[in-house]
């Protein structure tokens, strides 16, 4: 492995008394693309919520590209800055256009110039297949191409690294594809990905590693092959077989 | 006919119109409501046109005795008295001027072209400036007036704008500090909105004309107009604060932490994303608080300032035209309704523009 993205050591989440993440220790190296199943409650979403201290971890330690994690909100913003984030419900802002949810972040957290930023928002508006709409505002588009716009709007940040939170859940299936078309083409450009998803073909294509979670626990991690074709976990073996079931 | 009918259904629903109209006796008490509608309406037509009186040519109220009318003579002799209350007679056209002023700014002010926070400032401040020289005097060669001498129309619109422009800021200050993380000033704050919002407006008045006084440094208390205008936006900025409030706690949590993961800061979060969001959500409420504010500025009558209602008042007060009090009430209800129904009207379109590509 070459360079750590994302070091997280013997962390601990809890809410109140609720246990919600217990001893996670994880290591994700530059370029590489983690995917994390596990049921639900299992405490996925809290894991990379804690990544960008969305959510705040009690004890541990996260290093996010170097920084530490900690109260100094100058490390916060600086993360926050480098790790894009891309979430279940979208979370687009409905009173501003498609372009502007690209050159908002852009223009005020990294002072870029206002002609630039639109350059770069219509660049990766085409990536993800919609330059035509970046004129509308986002409850005029479909679930599948806010979900780009979302993915496009957290790309015009120039990111390290990219959190996907279930990005397809929440959309109808005939939309799912063209979503997941543009995560492997962001894969294939060798952009680090920390992706919660139940895709598991998405997951068998693009993965270098499937990390298992359930009760709070890290309980399986290894190359996808292995992972599903040879789960050494009880508890793995029978999500895997509920999941594929399906 | 079955109880579980739907109310819809259109066999019920022409059932009840044939029951309504084909009996006679329904048909009757129909003709009567009409008909005295119709008689209530052209009297009135009687009182305030056909029999009324419009002018007195020698200032005096003997051109409406014996009229069956309204005695319009009294709005043409004494409506300077409404407008302007005691401002000097020959100085008027200033405070004329001044109000005038504050109207264009407002009226500008709505204009979505102004909507930056650098021109609106601008706009409010030269305006503020033009009113206090066109008023006060005392410089460019204005004789000085002094402020217990401002009264009727231009006194009531200039607390109300006064009032609202420093509400308005307030209250966001207020809403954004009760939604603090930090608990000692959100509970601070919020003990500081309900006790402001349990006293009666009178009462905060009361106090910042009166008590004011006896507790500030002489160096700090400023003018009773000013200390006024504060206990006025005081007011409103605890009832505002609740309706924006209510406003950013609708959005969905989803909408702040998009921001956050995007790296912006807490202004920028605050200023680009929950504000925008929070005043469209807030509007209806907030037009409502707009609303009753502008009425409530008759209050200030009882600490001894003419706003346009008391000047009203005085106008028939004088024994000479003590018997025309209904046309003085009437003129300023004219008043106050030109001013809350375009205030009423400005909400429904600026609701209409808002929702534009919201869906
Ligand atoms: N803000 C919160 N306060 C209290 N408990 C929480 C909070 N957020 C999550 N939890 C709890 O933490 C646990 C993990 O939640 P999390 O959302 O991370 O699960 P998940 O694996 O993402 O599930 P899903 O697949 O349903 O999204 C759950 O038991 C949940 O009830
Ligand atoms: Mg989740």
């Amino acid at each position: 492995m070459g360079e750590t993205a994302i070091q997280i050591t013997a962390m601990n989440k809890f809410f109140g008394k609720f246990h919600a993440l217990k001893n996670i220790n994880l290591t994700v190296g530059k370029g590489e693309r983690i995917v994390i199943c596990g049921p639900s409650g299992s405490g996925k979403s809290t894991l990379i919520r804690c990544i960008n201290r969305l959510e705040e971890h009690q004890d541990g330690s996260i290093n996010v590209l170097g920084t530490e994690l900690d109260d100094n909100v100058s490390h916060i913003d600086l993360i926050r800055r480098e790790v894009g984030m891309v979430f279940q419900h979208f979370n687009l802002f409905p009173h501003l256009t498609v372009l502007e949810n690209c050159t908002l972040a852009p223009i005020l957290a990294r002072k870029t110039a206002r002609a630039e930023a639109e350059g770069t928002a219509m660049k990766y508006l085409e990536r993800v297949h919609i330059p035509e709409q970046a004129m509308k505002f986002p409850g005029e588009l479909s679930g599948g191409q806010q979900q780009r716009v979302a993915i496009a709007r957290a790309l015009c940040m120039k990111p390290e690294i990219l959190l996907f939170d279930e990005p397809t859940s929440a959309l109808d299936p005939e939309m799912i594809s063209e979503v997941l078309d543009v995560m492997v083409s962001l894969a294939a450009d060798g952009m680090t990905m920390v992706c919660v998803t139940h895709e598991m073909g998405f997951a068998r294509q693009v993965a270098d590693r499937v990390i298992f979670m359930d009760k709070g626990e890290v309980v399986e991690e290894g190359a996808p092959d292995d992972f599903f074709s040879a789960p050494k976990n009880d508890r793995t073996q029978k999500f895997l077989n509920q999941i594929l079931s399906h | 006919m079955s109880v579980t009918t739907l109310p819809h259904d259109p066999t019920r629903k022409q059932a009840h119109r044939k029951r309504r109209l084909s009996r006679p006796i329904d048909m009757a008490f129909s003709a009567l409501g009409i008909g005295l509608a119709a008689l209530v309406l052209w009297r009135i037509f009687n009182w305030a046109v056909l029999n009324a009186v419009w002018i007195s040519p020698d200032g005096t109220s003997k051109v409406c005795r014996g009229i069956s009318g309204a005695c319009w003579a009294v709005i043409d002799v004494r409506w300077r008295l409404i407008l302007f209350g005691l401002f000097p007679f020959e100085e008027q056209w200033r405070s004329s001027l001044a109000c005038l002023v504050i109207v264009i700014v407002a009226i500008l002010s709505c204009l979505p072209r102004f909507w930056r926070a650098p021109r609106l400032a601008g706009l409010w401040i030269a305006g503020f400036v033009a009113f206090y020289v066109l008023m006060a005097g005392g410089i460019f060669g204005l004789t000085s007036v002094a402020p217990e001498k401002w009264g009727g129309l231009t006194l009531t619109v200039f607390i109300y704008a006064a009032g609202m422009l420093i509400g308005m800021p307030t209250a966001i200050g207020l809403a954004l500090l009760r939604r603090s993380t930090m608990p000692v000033i959100a509970k601070i704050t919020g003990l500081f909105i309900d006790g402001i919002r349990s006293l009666p407006l009178i009462t905060i008045l009361f106090t910042a004309a009166l008590i004011m006084p006896f507790v500030l440094p002489p160096w700090l208390l400023g003018d009773k107009i000013w200390r006024v205008v504060i206990g006025f936006s005081l007011f409103f900025a605890a009832y505002e604060a609740e309706n924006i409030r209510s406003g950013i706690q609708a959005l969905p949590a989803g909408q702040e932490e998009a921001a956050k993961a995007l790296g912006l800061t807490y202004w920028q979060r605050t200023t680009r994303i929950v504000l925008p969001q929070a005043f469209r959500n807030a509007l209806p409420p907030t037009i409502n608080q707009f609303v009753i504010s502008f009425k409530e500025t008759s209050l200030i009558v009882i600490i001894g300032f003419f706003d346009v209602m008391a000047s009203g008042k005085a106008a028939f007060g004088t024994g000479d035209w003590s018997f025309a009090w209904v046309e003085v009430y009437v003129f300023v209800a004219l008043i106050y309704f030109v001013f809350v129904f375009s205030l009423s009207r400005y909400g429904a379109y600026l609701e209409r523009r808002l929702r534009v590509g919201q869906h």
